[in-house]
């Protein structure tokens, strides 16, 4: 697209823009005025509210001081900046001149992590001498500077910040066309347009990430898509297998995604080739849901949203027919699609780039463990069809709930929590590890998260609140969808005003804040026996005498108290 | 052409495309300022997959000089 159209769309975008604001600010030592646009528009299109301003010019140090309130921060730090013309005059430098250079930005980098060190995101580009070095073969003091500097980034920066590879960037484009010499030497500015569409294509997925806007679940058709050939028509024996894509498919179930088949198919013979084929490299275990039927895909894909409790936008789909692709785009535009490409020696890269879609920043232990709490919610819902009354289903689970209170060892994971959780959350309200790790150890805080348990299985951290106890209020109640429909909710509520009394809390304050995903928990608080308050725009407020609250008495859910 | 460049200066100043005469120029666009030349530049460059030399750059400072320059290239 080009600049001038980013440039209209971003302002006719910004017109439409609701919901929560998402500021950034990007600092850097170089004019870099043309990224904030393109930085909005890619956020925006994704329905992202973004507002991005920009630092003063080379006040990288400065400006981090001041900065207050904003959703991230993003750094560009050029080397050949460090001082006026560092690039070329780097190389006569005496030693002690070099190394009070290299001092110099340590101590900076230093005092920018500690002012920046509760914004919720903070991207650092890793120094990078590709641009000023590029025709040199031999190593010398600019690959000496960034290699250490780089070296001493990754020992400093906290949980809050992503180091960003810019260097794969500009090899992706190539180093001629990310580069804009002409205002160089007169305004200082480095790169060009090309470069800030590919660069903030590049990051976008970690600004989403950070706002719980991620894909969780990929899906493939199978012929032609997971191997060469038509099952039904070429046969068992005459299929071949894409192992690279298979291979980079596992991997990412390996990190939490869930992968799944949709395809027009008769399922004994896709089952057969799940356990029998011999160069199958996805098998039964690390597939998660499937829809193998001769059902149109977009009720396929529906059901496959449905059974797994997400939401259509966190679904990726590959398929090769463009019949398929074109059906699924224009039926349901919140999946992303993606067609295997005609030329097959592409589809390796093709896979790889849309990997990066399901950016994840730390790999839990949950992570992993989800795939199998997917399969038991699989089968538990099996049981429900199956089985008597709900009642009985229920008490033959044998739920327990184990409760953490302020809790260091969880951090990542219920930061996680608020991240991702957008259904089951009245006030949705996202905290980075080192937010968590505050409110933790902030007294006036208390941070309650639960583990479920079941006879099938461990469906891992999955409710979190945040109860601030000098406003006497509840700031974050949430529950991960794959645990809801077993009152678990009215459990968790009990256990919340247990805890409340123990802190001599008399009333106890909510609220529900409205989003595009949270109807179902509109009346929670009112079923919970909340006194609604006041209400305005869809958001409610609510009290409650923590003297008059009914205890739910779900006696087919134990409690224990872990730590 | 005249309707391209002033689409793109519509697009980059964020003005209606009809306010846009030969008299324009950064006197009496409020927004046309240093930082928005350059981002003009590049947007009419790459509308007409063109690169202007720095004596270009320096010289388009109002919609008749664009013209102007634009028709000599």
């Amino acid at each position: 697209m080009k600049y001038s159209e980013i440039i209209k769309l971003n302002n006719t975008l910004e017109t439409h823009l609701n919901g929560q604001e998402y500021k950034v600010i990007i600092l850097s030592n170089i004019m870099i005025h043309q990224a904030k646009e393109v930085c909005e528009y890619l956020l925006r299109v994704e329905s992202v509210n973004a507002r991005v301003s920009m630092g003063e010019y080379d006040n990288i140090v400065q400006d981090s001081a001041k900065i207050q309130d904003v959703s991230a921060v993003l750094i560009f730090w050029e080397v050949c900046n460090f001082i006026d013309g560092f690039h070329y005059k780097i190389n006569v430098l005496s030693d002690d001149e070099f190394q009070d250079i290299i001092a110099k930005i340590k101590s900076e980098i230093d005092l920018v992590f500690d002012n920046l060190k509760n914004i919720p995101l903070v991207l650092i580009n890793e120094f990078s001498a590709l641009i000023f070095d590029q025709f040199s073969l031999c190593k010398n003091r600019l690959n000496q500077i960034t290699e250490e500097l780089n070296a001493y980034l990754i020992a400093t920066v906290g949980i809050n910040t992503r180091i960003i590879c810019i260097n794969k960037v500009l090899s992706k484009l190539s180093i001629d066309s990310s580069i804009d010499l002409r205002y160089f030497y007169s305004s200082k500015t480095l790169y060009s347009i090309n470069f800030y569409r590919k660069y903030f294509e590049y990051i976008k997925p970690i600004f989403l990430t950070s706002i719980g806007k991620i894909k969780k679940a990929l899906i493939f058709d199978c012929d032609n898509t997971l191997w060469r050939g038509v099952l039904g028509e070429d046969g068992f024996d005459n299929i071949y297998m894409y192992q690279e894509i298979q291979y980079l498919a596992l991997k990412l179930s390996q990190q939490g995604v869930i992968i799944g088949l949709c395809s027009k198919n008769n399922l004994k013979d896709v089952d057969d080739v799940l356990t029998d084929h011999p160069d199958m490299v996805l098998r039964e275990d690390s597939i998660t849901i499937k829809k193998v039927n001769w059902n149109n895909k977009v009720s396929n894909l529906k059901a496959i949203a449905k059974d797994l409790n997400i939401g259509l936008d966190s679904i990726v789909f590959i398929d090769d027919s463009s019949f398929e692709v074109e059906l699924v785009k224009n039926e349901l535009p919140e999946v992303t699609v993606f067609q295997v490409p005609e030329k097959e020696y592409k589809y390796g890269l093709m896979m790889r780039e849309l990997g990066n879609l399901f950016y994840n920043p730390s790999e839990t232990k949950e992570d992993i463990q989800k795939l199998q709490i997917y399969k038991e919610q699989l089968k538990r819902n099996k049981d429900k069809d199956s089985k008597g009354s709900i009642k009985d289903y229920l008490v033959s689970l044998g739920i327990v709930l184990t409760v953490h209170v302020d809790d260091g060892s969880q951090v990542s994971r219920i930061s996680q929590m608020t991240q991702k959780t957008n259904q089951f959350n009245l006030t949705t309200k996202r905290y980075t590890e080192s937010e968590i790790a505050r409110l933790i150890n902030d007294k006036s805080y208390m941070v309650i998260a639960i583990n479920v348990h079941d006879k099938y299985g461990d469906s891992g951290l999955t409710g979190v609140a945040i109860i601030n106890n000098v406003d006497s209020k509840i700031d974050t109640l949430l529950l991960s969808c794959r645990i809801l429909g077993r009152n678990i909710e009215y459990k968790f509520m009990d256990i919340i005003v247990d805890l409340a009394k123990s802190r001599k809390l008399k009333v106890l304050s909510s609220e529900y804040i409205k989003t595009n995903k949270n109807q179902q928990v509109v009346d929670f608080y009112e079923k919970c026996g909340f006194d609604k308050i006041s209400e305005l725009d869809g958001n409610s407020k609510y009290n409650l005498q923590v003297c008059n609250y009914k205890n739910q008495h779900i006696a087919y859910i134990r409690v224990n108290n872990g730590s | 052409m005249e309707a391209r460049i002033k689409q793109v200066m519509g697009d980059i100043f964020n003005i209606d495309v009809n306010s846009i005469n030969d008299d324009s120029s950064p006197d009496n666009i409020q927004n046309w300022d240093s930082l928005k030349h350059m981002n003009l530049i590049v947007a009419l460059e790459e509308e007409f997959e063109i690169e202007f030399t720095d004596e270009e750059i320096d010289n388009s400072m109002s919609y008749a000089l664009i013209v102007n320059m634009l028709q000599n290239k």
